[in-house]
């Protein structure tokens, strides 16, 4: 069992004595005042802070490179520390083909990122498989793991890998702060076979 | 009373100096190398994300060790703050390395290995000259307290050198260029805190934040009754680091030790003999 803080559903009241209660006015109901802004301020916070996992295959990893450096500078969205260890990485970025045997080495990569994480599948052999239509590459990663936003381009430019990022920005920010309880999330993994 | 609770507030708010002071860094070095940089409030930002990443720990111990490491650095900083003794200062900032290192080790991951073992060759290379410091305060001084050492006249005139050896070794103990080598990214990707995550990797991040506070009071130290000077000092190291870093490369841990035992170690023992025998 996975710790959990906060309950996603909300408790019935036991009440057993004749008191009347008050039905909330539509728009009122849901997630609490108190919770949204907790959502809110870590939205925030996870949204400025995504430490980029790169698994760089090929050509886009170099793209990489050069949005990480100077002049496209991805530390201006909060993703200066790139980190080697998948514990303590949020966004694990895909650039480069990856060939059928490398597709368990992904997964596994995947399964040891701590929960929330994020996948962007960069260029469009990480996307769909690109130009190897052949017997040796998987046609889009999305066949082992979830992917969040597919970055298109062979290679992308530094400009469209940023689009991409800022599009995950967006994902985070708005997202609930468990989306990792909710049904719809379990269920996405288990169609991938994961828990 | 009044004094005690002041400086209890400042030793509560000292994380959040800390890590304020780790943004600005971050957009200083960031502005020197012609780029934008993250916020300044990034490292808040880091702390609220890891708060709420999900439980992972290799084992009990280990996460242990980890936490032990945040305490024991944050019990420095309180016996610095509160004007205690630099010796007991000096090695309860060694405890919590020590901790960091047999965190570092107690994991099978070799490159946790690596990165405890580079951080303890680091130890070797800083602590005698702190040490040296603290004996060199005392002969001027005539006592380790650091409330009489800050009401007392300033140390930089009686001892230029070994705060010039305090800022040569200051790079290995913060862990910057040229001598980074304990949590080398590109090499042995990132040192003895690699195998933490989530919340234990939170607490080795807020002890960095707290190791820039223990070092820019150390060198406070030396502006002695004259807080402005002090104050003076702190923001020039703050610099003198940030150039350093982003103008050097990483050097070989042999060519750290090296430097540390015969330029930064000699530097200190002179003004050492100076002071004993005037």
């Amino acid at each position: 069992m996975r710790p959990v803080r906060f309950n996603i559903n909300a408790k019935k009241a036991n009440i057993q004595d004749a008191v009347a209660t008050v039905q909330a006015p539509p728009g009122f109901s849901g997630e609490g005042f108190f919770t949204t802004k907790m959502s809110d301020v870590v939205g925030l916070a996870r949204k400025n802070s995504m430490w980029p996992l790169p698994f760089a295959t090929s050509c886009c990893g170099i793209e990489f490179m050069a949005t990480m450096a100077s002049h496209y500078d991805l530390s201006r969205f909060g993703a200066e520390r790139v980190g080697f260890s998948p514990r303590q990485c949020d966004l694990l970025m895909v650039m480069g083909t990856i060939s059928k045997k490398m597709g368990p080495v992904l997964r596994q990569v995947y399964l040891q990122m701590a929960e929330p994480r994020w996948v962007l599948s960069v260029g469009a052999c990480a996307s769909s498989g690109g130009i190897f239509d052949t017997y040796s590459v998987l046609q889009g990663i999305d066949q082992v793991i979830p992917v969040d936003v597919y970055v298109p381009g062979c290679p992308p430019r530094p400009e469209a890998i940023i689009d991409g990022f800022m599009r995950i920005q967006d994902l985070v920010g708005q997202e609930s702060i468990r989306r990792r309880n909710s049904e719809q999330y379990k269920a996405l993994l288990n169609s991938y076979g994961i828990e | 009373m009044q004094s005690i609770i002041i400086l209890s507030i400042l030793v509560l708010l000292a994380p959040l100096v800390g890590g304020l002071v780790y943004g600005i860094e971050r957009k200083v070095k960031a502005r020197m190398q012609n780029r934008m940089g993250p916020n300044i409030l990034q490292p808040f930002y880091d702390f609220f994300k890891l708060a709420d990443k999900r439980l992972v720990m290799v084992h009990s111990t280990h996460a242990f060790l980890g936490v032990m490491h945040f305490i024991s650095i944050w019990v420095a900083v309180a016996v610095l703050i509160f004007g205690g003794d630099l010796i007991l200062v000096i090695f309860l900032h060694l405890l919590s390395t020590a901790l960091l290192i047999m965190g570092g080790f107690s994991t099978r991951s070799i490159f946790s290995h690596l990165g405890a073992n580079r951080t303890a060759i680091s130890i070797l290379a800083y602590e005698p000259v702190l040490i040296i410091m603290a004996v060199s305060i005392y002969a001027v001084n005539g006592s380790f307290q650091i409330s009489s050492i800050i009401g007392s006249e300033p140390l930089l005139y009686k001892m230029p050198l070994t705060f010039i050896a305090l800022l040569l070794i200051l790079p290995i103990k913060l862990k910057k260029s040229p001598f980074d080598v304990a949590e080398a990214h590109q090499e042995i990707a990132g040192g003895a805190e690699i195998e933490y995550s989530g919340i234990f990797f939170e607490a080795i991040y807020t002890a960095k934040w707290l190791d820039y506070i223990f070092v820019y009071a150390l060198v406070f130290l030396f502006g002695g009754s004259n807080y402005l000077l002090g104050a003076g000092l702190v923001v020039g190291t703050f610099i003198y680091l940030n150039a350093l870093d982003n103008s050097s490369a990483r050097v070989d841990y042999r060519q750290m030790l090296k430097f540390s035992y015969f330029v930064a170690l000699p530097v200190a023992f002179i003004n050492l003999l100076i002071t004993l025998f005037n």
